[in-house]
C-alpha cells in the first residue's frame, strides 16, 4: 500500500539556522501517529514541509502517494489540516463559516457537522472573532474533519481544549479512525492522550526523528511510560 | 464489567485491557454467554484507539476467554483454562503480600497497624470512583 506520507531526507534550515536535518519518516496508510519533541525540535516545521506550506531546503515529501509540489486537487481534497496557530475568516459568523467551507467538498459530512456542533456547544449565531481560543480550535477541527480527508494532520490540536471538549477530541479520533480507514498524525504534548489514541508514535529532537515505532512495541520494551521512555530517549540522542 | 485505564502507567493499555478482562472472567463479573461491547463501542467509550482494542479481542479469543458469534457479538466462553489462571494469580498475589508483610516487618510496623492499612486500602479500592475513566457493561 501506498504510505499516507513519506519524507526523505528532508532538511531545512532558516536563514544558517537549522530546522531540520535530513528527516526520513514513512507513515503507513491506516496509521494514528502521535508526533512528539520539546518546543522548538521542528514538529511544525516537520508539518508545514509536509503539507508544501514550507519548500524545504532539500530533500521530499510525498502524500497519498504525490509529490506535495504537485498535489492533484483530488489529492488535496483527500487532505485535512488543523494549524497550530488558527485564522479563520474573522467577520463571519460561525454559520456562515461552516456553510461556505462545505461549499468546497463534495464529500462535506452535514450529519457529522450537526452532531458536532451539538456536541462540542458551538454558537452558530455568534461571529468567528469573538470566539475563545479554545472555541476557535473546535471550529478548525470541525471544518477539517467534516469533509471526512483520508489524511488527517493536527498540530497541537488539543492544547487550549477544556478537560471535557478534550476527551470528546479523542473519542472522535477513536471514532474517525475505524481499523484502516483514515492516516492521522497529531503533534502533541500530552501524553496521556497519544497513548490512548495512537498506534504510533514519532519523537523529535533538535530537527531529527529519534524514534519512530509502534507504541505498543516501546512499552513492551522499556516497561515505561511513554513520557519517561520519551525522556530516556532525548537524553540517549544528546549523548550520542 | 469495570475498565480502569492509567495511560500513564508503564503497562500499554491494550495489556491493562486484556488483564482486567481475564480476571473479570475469572472473578465470575463476566459469565459465560455474556455479551461483551463490540470493538468501536469499546474503543470510543474509553477514548482508545480501535486497533488496540482488536487486539485486546483478538488475544483473549486465541486464548478461549471471548468468542466472536458471526453477526450477533463477542461473548464470553466457557474457559477451562480459567482455574489454572486464577491460582497461577493467586499465587502470584500471595508472593506480592509475603513481600508487603516483610518489607512492613523491617519498617517496624505492627500486625495490628498493617490490618488497619488493608481495610483502609479495601476501602479505598471500593469507594474510588473515576467515572470518566471507569464504564459500567
Amino acid at each position: 500500500m501506498t504510505p499516507a506520507i513519506s519524507i526523505t531526507n528532508l532538511t531545512k534550515t532558516f536563514g544558517s539556522k537549522p530546522a531540520l536535518h535530513r528527516v526520513n519518516l514513512e507513515i503507513p496508510a491506516g496509521a494514528t501517529v502521535g508526533l512528539v519533541g520539546a518546543n522548538g525540535a521542528g514538529k511544525t516545521t516537520l508539518i508545514k514541509c509536509a503539507l508544501g506550506l514550507l519548500r524545504p531546503t532539500s530533500g521530499q515529501c510525498a502524500l497519498l502517494g504525490e509529490d506535495v509540489w504537485s498535489l492533484s486537487a483530488a489529492a488535496k481534497a483527500r487532505l485535512g489540516y488543523v494549524p497550530q496557530v488558527i485564522s479563520l475568516y474573522p467577520w463571519m459568523r460561525v454559520r456562515e463559516l461552516i456553510q461556505y467551507t462545505a461549499s468546497f467538498y463534495a464529500t462535506w459530512n452535514a450529519q457529522l457537522t450537526d452532531r458536532l456542533v451539538r456536541e462540542w456547544d458551538i454558537p452558530l449565531d455568534d461571529r468567528v472573532r469573538g470566539l475563545s481560543v479554545g472555541q476557535k480550535q473546535k471550529l478548525a477541527i470541525l471544518t477539517a474533519v467534516a469533509y471526512q480527508p483520508d489524511l488527517l494532520i493536527l498540530d497541537e490540536p488539543a492544547a487550549s481544549l477544556d478537560p471535557q471538549a478534550r476527551r470528546q477530541f479523542l473519542q472522535l479520533l477513536v471514532e474517525l479512525t475505524e481499523p484502516q480507514q483514515r492516516t492521522v498524525l497529531f503533534s502533541t504534548h500530552i501524553m496521556s492522550d497519544l497513548e490512548r489514541v495512537a498506534d504510533y508514535v514519532a519523537m523529535m529532537q533538535k530537527g531529527q526523528i529519534i524514534y519512530f515505532g509502534s507504541l505498543e512495541d516501546l512499552k513492551d520494551r522499556t516497561h515505561l511510560s511513554l513520557e519517561d521512555a520519551f525522556l530516556q530517549m532525548q537524553q540517549g540522542a544528546a549523548n550520542a | 464489567m469495570r475498565l480502569r485505564i492509567e495511560p500513564s502507567s508503564g503497562v500499554p493499555i491494550s495489556r491493562q485491557i486484556a488483564d482486567q478482562i481475564r480476571s473479570q472472567c475469572v472473578a465470575q463479573a463476566l459469565k459465560p454467554g455474556d455479551r461483551v461491547p463490540s470493538v468501536r463501542e469499546l474503543a470510543r467509550e474509553l477514548a482508545v484507539n480501535q486497533n488496540t482494542i482488536l487486539h485486546v479481542y483478538e488475544r483473549l479469543t486465541a486464548e478461549g476467554w471471548l468468542e466472536t458469534r458471526q453477526g450477533s457479538g463477542t461473548f464470553v466462553k466457557v474457559n477451562p483454562g480459567a482455574r489454572a489462571h486464577k491460582s497461577a494469580q493467586t499465587q502470584a498475589l500471595l508472593a506480592q503480600l509475603r513481600q508487603a508483610v516483610q518489607q512492613a516487618h523491617l519498617l517496624g510496623i505492627s500486625s495490628e497497624e498493617l490490618h488497619e492499612m488493608l481495610t483502609a486500602s479495601m476501602t479505598l479500592e471500593m469507594d474510588s470512583d473515576v467515572p470518566s475513566e471507569r464504564r459500567t457493561l
